[in-house]
């Protein structure tokens, strides 16, 4: 009944609802992975060897020039000719990880040089150790700095889950599940509100959440009165 | 004891010290003084190996600092080092600025580390000050702070960076002040200044750099008093 039906039903809704925990399900297992690959790109290219700088610098430049919509398509048919087939769920979450892994790689990097020098050394002149110095100094205070930037990068994936509609993965994410019900109902200025409506929630949690971060952070750093 | 033995060293085509030859007693207080660019600070850095050298021997206690294996971050613990600009970890309040390298380095449990923080906070006249940021410290007091971070890892000797340097006129008393308390206590320093009365009163030696070697040593009062060398007599003549 419900699926000949052409106003926006229940059903219609629980839809729209399950499309969105994909898409949110989507962005945070992505955005981790992501972020821990980014992380250690961005890393390995500020050890000061010049041939980690250009390798991790090409594999960054190549990602972020090639569109989001034709990597899923490459590296989907890439692993079904090199024999590993993949669902077209798990190839498009795999490709999403690699792509927001160049942006979150540059990030790290900006983090990492923007601590001084000379706060390094402090930390060395201790007797710390370069890796105690890194997640003890440099990491710690490289995060405040770039927290805004990561979470622009995390709501900016959000979105881009969307185009994971061009492998046809199941579930449908928010957006294709959004088109599926405009194609019967004919509505799609209500529904596309609606969706919008949905990503706007979703991007509203995940901003309050790293400004709560941000504003912790700033509090340290105002005068104790 | 610090032996210094022919260290040379360069930046680029650029040599910074020509060939420098110092011996520092264990509680000996050294002021090194000079025009700027004349290498005093990067001495300081070649002597805990925050700068590599290219030629010439460091000894401390015997361990030849730059020598292939020599573990230098065990090194580093014996040897305190404060830098002009302060470099608080701005993350962290006064006491975990202290606490951190006990805690991470020497192992001490927070427990402890924190103790042995709040004790070299309140040795510098901090102790009102534990849970301040950084940001929230005026410069004499975040200097104090880098002195009692260096402290907490009960160094043997103290390298002392120009650490008056960025203070405002009236803070670099209380900088002073902790200096003097130190050098009673018998701590061994060498310190970069320009503060020629502090070095007079407090140094046992003085050594005056010019462009990249010791062109004058001697002890304190008879070479601020009355320099043989004319570099050292134009120098102390423009700075006093």
């Amino acid at each position: 009944m419900s699926t000949l039906s052409t106003t926006f039903t229940w059903q219609d809704f629980l839809l729209m609802l399950q499309g969105a925990g994909i898409t949110f399900f989507l962005t945070i297992v992505s955005g981790l992975f992501g972020t821990i690959v980014g992380f250690f790109v961005g890393w390995g290219r500020c050890l000061g060897s010049k041939l980690l700088l250009y390798l991790l610098g090409a594999y960054i430049e190549v990602i972020r020039a090639v569109p989001l919509i034709v990597q899923f398509v490459l590296f989907n048919s890439f692993m079904a000719i090199a024999g590993f087939p993949l669902s077209p769920f798990i190839s498009g979450i795999l490709t999403l990880s690699i792509y927001i892994s160049a942006y979150v790689a540059e990030v790290v990097k900006a983090g990492i040089e923007s601590v001084p020098r000379r706060t390094s050394m402090a930390a060395r002149g201790l007797g710390m150790t370069y890796l105690q110095d890194f997640f003890h100094v440099v990491l710690p205070i490289g995060t405040r700095a770039v927290l805004p930037s990561w979470t622009g990068l995390m709501l900016g994936l959000m979105k881009d889950t969307s185009l994971i509609a061009v492998l046809g993965a199941t579930p449908p994410e928010l957006l294709r599940s959004s088109q599926i019900i405009i194609t019967r109902i004919h509505d799609p200025l209500l529904i596309l509100i609606g969706a919008g409506a949905f990503y706007f929630v979703m991007c509203f949690v995940i901003a309050r959440l790293s400004g709560r971060y941000e504003r912790r952070w700033q509090r340290e750093q105002e005068a104790l009165q | 004891m610090i032996i210094i033995d022919g260290v040379r060293k360069s930046f680029g085509t650029l040599e910074v010290l020509k060939g420098i030859d110092l011996t520092v007693e264990k509680g000996e207080v050294l002021c090194l003084i000079g025009a700027s660019g004349s290498g005093k600070s990067t001495l300081l850095l070649c002597i805990n190996a925050l700068e590599p050298i290219q030629a010439g021997r460091v000894l401390v206690d015997d361990i030849d600092v730059h020598a292939r294996g020599t573990n230098q971050n065990a090194l580093r613990q014996k040897l305190g080092i404060v830098f002009q600009q302060y470099n608080a970890f701005p993350h962290l309040t006064a006491i975990d600025n202290v606490a951190l390298a006990p805690r991470r380095v020497l192992g001490k449990s927070k427990k402890l580390a924190r103790e042995l923080a709040e004790h070299h906070l309140a040795h510098v006249g901090l102790g009102d000050k534990l849970h301040h940021y950084p940001s929230q410290l005026s410069g004499g007091q975040q200097q104090r702070l880098a002195i009692a971070r260096a402290l907490a890892m009960e160094p043997d000797y103290m390298l002392l960076d120009e650490v008056t340097s960025a203070l405002d006129p009236e803070l670099v008393g209380e900088v002073l002040d902790t200096l003097r308390l130190l050098s009673d206590e018998g701590i061994t320093m060498i310190a970069v200044t320009h503060e020629i009365p502090f070095a007079r009163e407090v140094a046992d030696r003085v050594a005056f750099f010019h462009q990249g070697v010791i062109h004058e040593i001697g002890p304190a009062k008879e070479l601020i008093n009355s320099p043989r060398m004319p570099r050292t007599q134009e120098f102390l003549g423009k700075i006093l």
